[in-house]
């Protein structure tokens, strides 16, 4: 919990200082701490109800906090880069299921002379803490206001100090915030400490006209697209490539779907170009994947297996190194430049010449968005009655694009689509989903690690042992793959039911207002 | 949250000073601890300069309607809480008898605060009672410090047994207490007592007047002695402790 912080528009803080002196606080000597609040580019700390603080003095220290239990403290030498990079121990065991693979990142610091204030019994207890913070400054050269502040850090079982001390503060006319003193500087600093909302929804109207409604969509997709882009260049985790590639993929999708909505020749170009983006993000998305589940892939597969397996994992991170560079040489290219300068100026309302407008860009969003999705649905369900056992693997895979294509038009346009049935839709799609990828990723992986084995072979000092082991994990992911083509016949009929029509149904009705 | 109980039947080997010191050094390393002072002379209470008082009384505490949480008091080590004892905790095992599962009631008190700590570590008195069945019906594992004399291994020995009829005891985690490196006894036993009962601890926790100070500072050791030898054993019986927890 973040302590109660107090301020005074007027008041000096050597005024607060001297009279808690005269109110029997011990005062300790100033110190001056840089606080900085660490978290991840899209908040999970923060939505997770957590407070990470490097603070930096005499010592460097972190300080965990949440709403329900008491900050936990750790010194440390370096700032922590994400939850691996901590020592093994309670506070890495806290972060690590939420922070997951993502970086820690700076989201505002601020420098403080800190003065502490105790009031301690006959035993010398401490029964109240009070810190005053003053001579505020706030990274980056902004102007802190207020200028200081007084936190009252509550004790556990020491309730009736902690409501003396506020008397004594309120007796002064200090106020009470209702936020934590990060907080209020944050505010000052304009910085978001929920992180980047990655969410593809946008608020839109079914009545609007399409051509509006598409392209609020696709400057969302644009702005999650540049967000991403400095993370990704710079390789700092794997989430921002998957969220920039995310943005990429329906980007393209909603392309697909602008048919009438969007002019014809620009539809083609950008659709194009996002392709391309689409592809040059590819191989070291598929290589961050392989590095970060690897783990996984081994754990069944046993240590002396995973241990033969090393040699390999330290390839495929150093193609990784390689596929991350070329990649980050692509998104500061004159070609990416150009490409998001013109997306951007056609994305811009005021830049659209009159008489531009496609046939349906002046249609319902609704209407518009509704026929899109019952397309969808069709092709989806046509394509998956036709699969049967002897289908090709191939049909699988097209059957799964078609399934993202429907799931990125529910993502995109759900706000014209009403909340309960799209979830209740979304989440049989996703079932579907979930088997499709785990057949397309594994035959993926299988066919890597057989491209490995090939350039291995090449290599010096590679064992026998790691290659057969490769063999072995070949064998696994073959194993997954024909489980998950096994399993398909029965997820589809489970998708492809009267509920899910029904749920469709709902959801088109929705769109148009029926 | 991870229950650990300082324990031994035999009295004065150093439970409430390794209690004392390793919360101290668990909330170091960045855990919420707690810690529950069960001895009547409330000394690991002492130690903290906290107030020895439970309130409304042991029967209060472990009763059907007791809670924890309201018992808990800060100390003035960040990160790590204290439920304090007082005379009334000479009463526990008759209290315990009163409640519907005497030798789960412990736990239960524990489970009902295990999302506020990562580790909670009970500082018991010296006995095998109803109390200590408690104790180890809530305990992961059981902290024993052993002085290294010639009843020791029978002592362990006791404890071994006694637990092995239990249905799903602790871990028993021994290690060398107030060890006098002065002492041959002391220094054959180190050497062999570890070869009979592999669980052994490697850390030893030698027998120092720095660790007596703690008595007039009423503060662990690393607060006001951090470069001694023993705050150095205290952090690396800890080390081999937490590595246990987390890997």
């Amino acid at each position: 919990m973040q302590p109660q912080v107090f301020t005074h528009a007027r008041m000096s803080s050597d005024e607060v200082t001297a009279h808690l002196t005269d109110s029997g606080f011990d005062i300790g000597p100033p110190s001056t701490v840089r606080r900085t609040v660490l978290d991840t580019f899209d908040g999970r700390l923060a939505a997770a109800g957590m407070r990470l603080e490097l603070r930096e003095g005499d010592h460097w220290e972190l300080v965990l906090t949440d709403d329900a239990s008491l900050p936990a403290h750790l010194a440390v030498t370096d700032v922590p880069s994400s939850a691996a990079s901590l020592p093994a121990g309670p506070i890495r065991a806290r972060l690590g299921p939420v922070l997951g693979v993502r970086a820690l990142l700076p989201f505002v610091s601020v420098t403080a002379r800190r003065l502490v204030a105790v009031r301690r019994d006959g035993a010398g207890k401490i029964h109240v803490r009070v810190v005053v913070q003053d001579r505020l400054a706030i990274e980056g050269g902004g102007r802190a206001s207020p200028a200081w502040g007084v936190e009252v850090d509550e004790l556990e079982g020491y309730d009736k100090d902690a409501r003396q001390a506020r008397a004594v503060l309120a007796s002064l006319g200090l106020k009470a915030r209702p936020i934590g003193l990060l907080d209020l500087i944050a505010d000052r600093a304009h910085v978001d400490l929920r992180g980047y909302d990655g969410s593809p929804s946008v608020a839109l109207s079914r009545e609007e006209p399409a051509g509006d409604g598409f392209r609020r969509v696709l400057v969302r997709l644009a702005d999650t697209i540049d967000a991403n882009w400095d993370g990704t260049v710079h390789a700092l985790d794997p989430e921002f490539l998957h969220d920039l590639r995310v943005a990429v993929r329906r980007t393209r999708s909603v392309l697909a779907q602008a048919k009438g909505v969007v002019p014809s020749a620009e539809r083609a170009r950008f659709r194009e170009e996002f392709g391309w983006l689409g592809s040059v993000t590819g191989p070291a998305r598929d290589l961050d994947v392989y590095v970060t589940e690897w783990d996984g892939y081994v754990a069944s597969l046993g240590p002396e297996t995973a241990g033969q397996l090393e040699p390999v994992l330290a390839h495929i991170a150093g193609r990784r190194r390689e596929e991350h560079a070329a990649l980050a040489a692509t998104l500061t290219s004159d070609r990416y430049r150009r490409v998001q300068a013109a997306w951007r100026a056609w994305l811009d309302p005021e830049g659209e010449e009159p008489g531009q407008q496609a046939p349906s860009a002046a249609r319902p969003l609704g209407s518009v968005v509704a026929l899109r999705v019952a397309a969808a649905q069709e092709q989806v369900v046509m394509r998956g009655r036709s699969i049967g056992p002897d289908s090709p693997a191939t049909d699988l895979h097209e059957l799964r694009k078609d399934a993202k294509k429907l799931r990125y038009l529910l993502e995109c346009f759900g706000g014209v689509l009403a909340g309960a049935p799209r979830k209740a839709f979304v989440q049989q799609l996703k079932a579907l989903q979930d088997n499709l990828g785990e057949h397309q990723d594994t035959e993926v992986h299988s066919d890597r690690l057989r491209e490995i084995s090939r350039e291995l072979h090449r290599e010096p000092g590679v064992t026998a042992e790691t290659l057969l082991a490769m063999g072995r994990l070949t064998e696994h992911f073959e194993q997954r793959r024909q489980a998950a083509r096994d399993e398909f016949a029965q997820r589809f009929a489970a998708y492809d039911t009267k509920r899910t029509r029904r749920n469709l149904d709902d959801l088109i009705g929705s769109a148009t207002g029926r | 949250m991870k229950v650990l109980a300082t324990y031994s039947i035999k009295g004065g080997v150093g439970k409430t000073t390794s209690a004392v010191n390793l919360a101290f050094e668990a909330a170091r390393i960045g855990a919420r601890v707690l810690v529950w002072d069960l001895d009547p002379q409330g000394a690991a209470t002492y130690f903290f300069r906290i107030k020895p008082r439970v309130k409304g009384g042991t029967q209060r505490l472990v009763g059907g309607k007791g809670e924890l949480a309201t018992h808990v008091r800060a100390t003035d080590v960040a990160g790590l809480q204290l439920v304090p004892a007082d005379f009334s905790l000479r009463h526990l095992d008759l209290h315990l008898d009163g409640t519907k599962r005497p030798t789960e009631r412990l736990a239960s008190l524990l489970a009902a605060v295990g999302d506020r700590y990562d580790v909670a570590i009970l500082d018991c008195p010296p006995s095998i009672s109803l109390a200590s069945e408690s104790v180890f019906g809530a305990s992961d594992d059981l902290l024993v410090p052993v002085i290294p004399t010639t009843l020791s291994s029978r002592t362990l020995d006791q404890l071994g047994r006694f637990l092995g009829d239990q249905p799903a005891p602790p871990g028993i985690l021994p290690y060398f207490s107030m060890v006098d490196r002065r002492k041959r006894l002391h220094r054959d036993l180190v050497e062999s007592l570890p070869r009979q009962f592999p669980d052994f601890l490697t850390s030893v926790i030698p027998n120092a007047s720095a660790i007596e100070r703690m008595g007039p500072e009423r503060a662990p050791l690393a607060t006001f002695a951090p470069a001694t030898p023993a705050a150095h054993a205290f952090r690396d019986l800890w080390a081999e402790v937490s590595a246990r927890i987390w890997t």
